[in-house]
């Protein structure tokens, strides 16, 4: 969730109204809630307990669970109205996350 | 020029590095750029060799800002290059390509579908819930 941080900041309420972010993970806890009511964006949490999704997306980071459990390998996705995807970010490096200022260019660009 | 201040000055930078990187882990620029705490530890072991080549009076401080500032440059440079990297798989996700639908259910456990949110731009984040 740390890629959102940024993100609400820079967006005006129309945008926000606009961009419908949807958050998928094995364990969507409380603490995303809170972090994404504070951002004020529309979101959902999605929770892809099995990792089935991620494993059908080809977004697995195997072993790489803090009790060398697979995780999700880490990804930010910008898809259009029509569901195309337009702009992705896939992290290489667990630590670093895609900056908000180039996510919230990807979602200007679709006219949000 | 005396070790025992360039000592501290080395085992300073080596404990502020990682505290700073974890305290301002929400600002994109620091969290982005793991490379810095690396960087500092590299400084602050230079400093203590520096304080133990060149410097005067007491060395056993110098000697233990060398040990520390060794201990976590190996340890930092270890997690930065080998722990925190995500292998590079193959995905189904391409620039310009519809991905696959998929349904999930959502906090209050109704299923949700990506197909449903068209129309609108959505901004889809796979994450691991705890980081």
């Amino acid at each position: 969730m740390a890629e959102l941080q940024g993100l609400g900041a820079e967006l005006s309420e129309a945008e926000k109204a606009g961009v419908q972010v949807v958050a998928v993970s094995p364990d969507p806890n409380e603490r995303s809630h809170t972090m994404a009511k504070e951002l004020h964006l529309g979101y959902r949490f999605l929770a892809d307990r099995d990792l089935a999704v991620c494993r059908r997306y080809g977004l697995i980071h195997p072993r790489g669970g803090p009790n060398g459990e697979d995780v999700p390998r880490p990804a930010t996705v910008v898809l259009d109205r029509e569901g195309i995807v337009r702009w992705m970010s896939l992290s290489t490096n667990f630590q670093v996350r895609p900056d908000p200022g180039d996510v919230l260019r990807a979602v200007r660009a679709l006219g949000a | 020029m005396r070790a025992t201040p360039l000592a501290v000055v080395s085992l300073l930078l080596a404990v502020a590095a990682p505290v700073a990187y974890i305290l301002l882990i929400r600002v994109p620029t620091v969290r982005n750029h793991p490379g810095a705490y690396v960087a500092a530890f590299a400084v602050a072991l230079a400093l203590a060799v520096l304080a133990l080549v060149r410097g005067r009076g007491r060395r056993w401080p110098a000697w233990i800002a060398l040990g520390v500032s060794a201990l976590l440059l190996a340890g930092g440079t270890w997690f930065d290059l080998v722990v925190a990297r995500v292998p590079m798989t193959p995905t189904v996700l391409r620039v310009g390509e519809r991905p696959p639908d998929f349904t999930l259910p959502d906090a209050e456990g109704r299923p949700v579908s990506l197909a449903q949110f068209r129309g609108k731009p959505v901004v889809l984040v796979f994450y691991r819930g705890y980081w």
